[in-house]
Formats: structure tokens, sequence, C-alpha cells
């Protein structure tokens, strides 16, 4: 290598060098600074100066801590990256650091260890890039979303929930443990179908919901489900598909509002629309009957005091039809009478609602009444009543004494010679109970046996006997009115129990009366 | 103007005094009709089935009677192929829109509420019969 070539080499690697100088000084988006192995600021490019403001004659020869906040001058945070860069080669950090003008700004640092042939640290770069905006940015991000997070968890008249794309419980906020009782500790992890009642869980509702929402976007529903104490509470619930960037599921909300209290109120008018369209058609029927059956007797004593007019001087004709007339009188009254103790049943059920008229009741002092009730008839017919011990119950005294008396003196009349009526009692359980409807509640009842050795029925009447004003028998052949065991059905259902009969023609006749062992 | 030939007529009615009222105002409408009673529709089934000889002119059905009421016995008579021009007359205490329509969709003729004086009835059946009463109308 001639010198030529050699001084040609050493001023194209000083020109490199000038180069390399210049594209350092002349970067803006960094502030790159050379500091000597105590820190001492040496050198300083342009965009040092554009991030802290300093010019060279101002900053050159100070110490780069000059950057720094009195909190972590405090904790000598310049002297430990300085340190850490020079055990470890280099050091990053992102943090505040002040301006000139006591501004601050977020930089994003590191400082590089610059060593000697020996390997001994001569000195330290600096890089800092001004993040400021980003930082900005994102903290704002955060607190919106700390903001939006807390708002969730605080919200106390909904139950929030986050689930996984298998159900599985993410997040729980206080409405969620208001209404459904749990913690969050106790159900993060679990899957969401412990809130529903088995009936729906052996119908996977849960997983229908999810898998309605998965296709729809969103399933509505309303059930209810099962707190954490077991008690049960209407929900209103709509779970929401939630969707990640690239169109896939990535979880559920559910939101559930408790509206318990307005479905309650909600059955309840239903309940009471339900009772007032059955009385009110109970009334119309029982203005058709009792009209019809009030008008017979009348027409008839009408009819016969004209015949008596126009048939005067026939005095066995008079006599005959005056025996008429006063029995069409007679079962007037009896009519009247029969129709008032109906309508009474319908004024006590109001009160047995308050519970004024309910008392323990011995039903074998109630037999004891009716025996003396019925003395003469039943020594005139020759009767035996044999009743086996009865329980003591909670109803309303006076219907269940009308209950006996109507049952023994049905059972007095539809009889022929000697008759046998036998009274026993056993406890059965709902589902012992022949036919028993499904608006019966699911208890123990009291089936007290009336039975017979009269003149039966056929079974196909075992319905028609109870309704009001219905006869199987002509006027002629036996005394009646047709409320009587009209009037036993109402006493029965107004304890919320149930009356049959079963019976063939000239067999006798059982009526079995369902009265609840426990009233509540 | 009297009846020349000897009319049937059935009478229906599980009340035997309203029966009793029915017979002797027939009686006194004309004496050339045979009136028959049943106690129930049941009973008058029976009768029916038992005399095939037997085709009543004219049957007046009570409405109110136990086991088998006057609607249900109607669908019987009218299913009875030699009752088909026997005159059936629907006949009860009351005359409730709905079950005078009911019967007369059923096949009855007319519906005659049950009159409480003895002279609107016999107004009645001489009406159907379609003669003059032969008894004195003050009576």
């Amino acid at each position: 290598m001639t010198l030529n070539t050699e001084q040609h080499s050493a001023n194209r690697l000083k020109a490199r060098s000038d180069l390399y100088q210049k594209m350092i000084e002349e970067i803006e988006d960094y502030a790159i600074i050379l500091m000597d192995e105590n820190g001492i600021i040496q050198n300083w490019n342009k965009g040092a100066q554009k991030i802290k403001g300093y010019t060279d004659q101002e900053i050159i020869g100070k110490h780069f801590s000059i950057f720094y906040l009195p909190e972590d001058l405090a904790v000598q945070l310049p002297q430990k990256l300085m340190e850490q860069a020079r055990s470890n080669g280099k050091a990053g950090q992102e943090g505040w650091r002040k301006r000139k003008d006591g501004t601050r700004f977020w930089g994003s640092i590191t400082i590089t260890a610059i060593h000697d042939e020996e390997h001994n640290v001569i000195g330290y770069s600096k890089v800092t890039r001004d993040l400021t905006d980003k930082k900005v940015a994102e903290d704002e991000l955060r607190m919106s979303e700390e903001r939006y997070h807390q708002m969730i968890a605080e919200v106390q008249d909904y139950a929030i929930i986050l689930l996984s794309p298998q159900g599985i419980i993410e997040n729980w906020n206080i409405g969620a443990e208001k209404i459904k009782g749990y913690t969050a500790a106790e159900v993060i992890g679990k899957k969401f179908e412990m809130f529903y009642t088995p009936e729906d869980r052996a119908i996977n509702l849960p997983d229908k919901l999810l898998a309605r929402a998965k296709e729809e976007g969103k399933a509505v529903q309303e059930g209810w489900r099962v707190r954490k104490d077991g008690t049960r509470f209407w929900g209103t619930i709509v779970i929401t598909a939630l969707h990640g960037k690239d169109g896939r599921i990535i979880g559920f909300s559910k939101v559930t509002r408790d509206l318990t209290a307005q479905k309650l109120a909600e059955e309840k008018v239903n309940a009471y629309y339900a009772e007032l369209e059955l009385q009110n058609s109970e009334l119309e029927q029982f203005a058709y009957v009792a009209s019809h059956d009030l008008q017979e007797p009348l027409r008839k004593i009408q009819t016969f005091a004209e015949l008596i007019q126009e048939n005067y001087s026939d005095e066995e004709f008079v006599k005959r039809y005056f025996e008429k007339l006063e029995s069409s009188a007679q079962r007037m009254a009896e009519l009247v009478k029969s129709l008032l103790d109906y309508s009474r049943l319908s004024k006590d059920k109001e009160k047995d609602k308050d519970k004024s008229n309910l008392s323990e009741v011995d039903l074998n002092e109630i037999v004891d009444e009716v025996k003396q009730d019925f003395e003469l008839l039943i020594e005139d017919k020759k009767a035996v009543i044999i009743s086996e011990p009865l329980p003591t119950l909670s109803g309303n005294r006076m219907q269940l004494g009308q209950l006996f008396s109507n049952m023994v003196s049905n059972s007095l009349k539809f009889s022929k010679t000697n008759p046998i009526i036998r009274m026993s009692s056993t406890i059965v359980n709902k589902s012992q109970i022949p036919d028993a409807p499904d608006t019966l509640a699911d208890k123990k009842y009291y089936q007290i046996l009336f039975e017979d050795n009269g003149i039966g029925f056929e079974q196909q009447y075992d319905k028609i006997i109870f309704s009001l004003f219905q006869r199987l028998h002509g006027k002629q052949d036996y005394a009646g009115t047709g409320i009587g065991l009209a009037l036993c059905k109402k006493i029965v259902d107004n304890h919320k129990g149930m009356i049959t009969a079963v019976s063939e023609p000239d067999k006798g006749a059982k009526f079995y009366v369902y009265l609840p062992v426990n009233s509540n | 103007m009297e009846i020349n030939e000897l009319k049937h007529c059935l009478i229906i009615d599980d009340d035997t005094d309203d029966q009793e009222i029915f017979l002797m105002c027939l009686k006194k409408v004309s004496d050339n009709i045979d009136g028959k009673t049943a106690n129930s529709g049941v009973d008058a089934i029976k009768m029916l089935n038992s005399d095939q000889a037997y085709i009543p002119d004219y049957i007046f059905l009570d409405v109110n009677m136990p086991k088998m009421n006057g609607i249900d016995c109607l669908k019987q008579l009218r299913s009875i192929d030699r009752l088909k021009n026997t005159k059936i007359f629907m006949y009860s205490t009351t005359s409730e829109s709905a079950v005078v329509k009911q019967s007369k969709g059923l096949g009855a003729n007319d519906f005659i509420k049950k009159p409480s004086k003895t002279k609107e009835l016999k107004e009645k059946l001489s009406a159907i019969f379609n003669i003059v009463s032969k008894i004195d109308p003050t009576n």
C-alpha cells in the first residue's frame, strides 16, 4: 500500500465518520446523547434539543440527571440506570422526564455503555424517544376501561356476567351477587347453568340459550332461576354473543334482572281475574237455575189457585189441590232457604281468606250434633249411624257441620229400609286420590268416607250429582231441591279439598271427602 | 169444529202435577185426543222402543228433567225414524233464548213456556190442533 493510498483510505474513513456524526446530529425524533463515564453530557443532537428544549451550550458539561423529576432523583434513578448499563451493557426504562421549561414528557430511554479496547467503560450513549402522545392515549384508554369495568362491577340492579364461549363464569358484579346470592369467589370458573332450575336443566335450557345467542347474536328469556339459598326468583335474561376482530365468538355477556316482585304481582292479578271469572260464571248459572227452579213452584201455586177457583163446588178436588198448593209453597220455602245457604258460602269464602272463620274442628263432635239433629228421622227410618274415630282439623266449623249434615241427610233420603250409614277416616297422599286434578295441592289429605246401603246411582252421574239443581230422581219419588250435594262440593272446595262418589244402582253409595291434613 | 180422527199425544215430564194439569187441559180441548204420559226421557224412550206400533202425533217434552234432560231426549226422539212426522214441542217453566234456539236446531217444532193459567194452555193447545175450543171460552 502506498502512502497515497493510505492517505486516500484515511480520508475516506474520516469522510464516513463525519457523515455518521452528521446523521446522528440531524435525527430529530430521537434524543441521542453522548455521556462520559460519570454521566456528564458530551454531545447532543437535534432530536435532543427538540425533545428536551436545551441548546448545546446550555447542556454540554451538565449531568444527565438534569432531565429527571425530583421523585426519581430521590430514589437515585439516574445512578441506578447508569449502574445497570455499566454491568449489563445497557439499561432501558420508560418514565416521565422534565424539559427545560419544566413541562413533562414520557420518555422511552435506552442507556448503552461504551467500552475501550480493554473493555473499560469510557462513556454512555443515551437514546430517548418522546412517547408522550402514545402514553396519554394509552392512559386515557386504560382509565376509560377502568371506569367501564367499575361501572359494570357496581351496577346493583342487574346481574352482569361475562361467560367464556363454553359458558364458564369469568366475571361477576355486585348486582349478580345481590340477585343470586353468591360471591364472585364462589362462582367464577363454574358453569352458568348452576342458576337454572332442575326442570330447565333437564331440557338443556342453558345450552339452548347459548346456542341461540351464538346463532342470532342474542337470546332473550324469562323464567324462574335459583338463588344460592335455593329460593327462586323470576329473571328476565339477555345473553349476547361477544365477537373477536376475526368474527369468532370470544364469550357471552349475560344480563339478568330480578322481576320477581312484578311477576308475583302479575300472577296475583291473574289469579284474581280467574277467580272473578269463575264467580261471574257461577253467578250466571246460579241466576239462571235459581230463577227457573223458583218460578216452577210459583207457577204451580198460581195454576192450583186458578183450578181451585174454577172447581170450588167440588170439595174433593178443592181439598186435593189445596194440598198440592201447600206442598208447592213448602217447596218454594225450602228452595229459598237452600239458596241462601248456598250463597252464604260465597260470602264465607271471603272471610276464610283472612282465616277469621277457621278453627280446630273436632269432626266427632260434628257427627254427634248431626245425630241429634236427625234423631227423629233416624228413629223413624230405623237408621243406624256408625262413625269410627274422626280427626280434628282446621276448618270452618259451621260449613263442616253443614257438610256432615247434608251427607247424612242425603244417605237417609235415598235409602229404602233400615239405612246403615258408616263414616270413617284415613290419611292419603294426593297421588292416592283417583282423578285428583292438577289444581289440588300436592300434600296429605284426610279421606273421610261416607258409606250407605241406599238406592245408589249409575256411576255415569258421579259428576252431575254435585251440580246445582241437578237431580237424578223425579220430585215425586224423592224430596229435595238439588242443592244439597252442590253445597257439599262448595264446602269441600272452600277447604281446598275434593269430593268424589262411587256407586251402582241398589248397591249403596260411597262418598269420599278429601280435606287437607294441614290447611296451610 | 172438532178433530175428526183420534190424535195421539205423549207428555214427557218428571213433574206429575204438570202431567195432570196438561191431561186435564187436553180433555177440555177435545175428546178425540189420546194422552199418554212418561215420567222421564228414559221412560219415554223405553216406552217407544217396546211398543213399535205406537206413533204419537204430538210430543210435549219438558226440558229440565233428572238424568236425561229434554234436549238429550229430543236428540234421541229425532233419531227414531217412525217419529219423523211427529210434532215435538218443548215444554218448560222458563224459555231461555239459548235453549229455545238449541232445541229448534235439534228438530223441535216449537217451544212452549208452561203458563200459570190453564186458560192460556188450552188456547195454545187449540191453536196447535187447529181447532176452535169446544168449551166455553170463559171457562
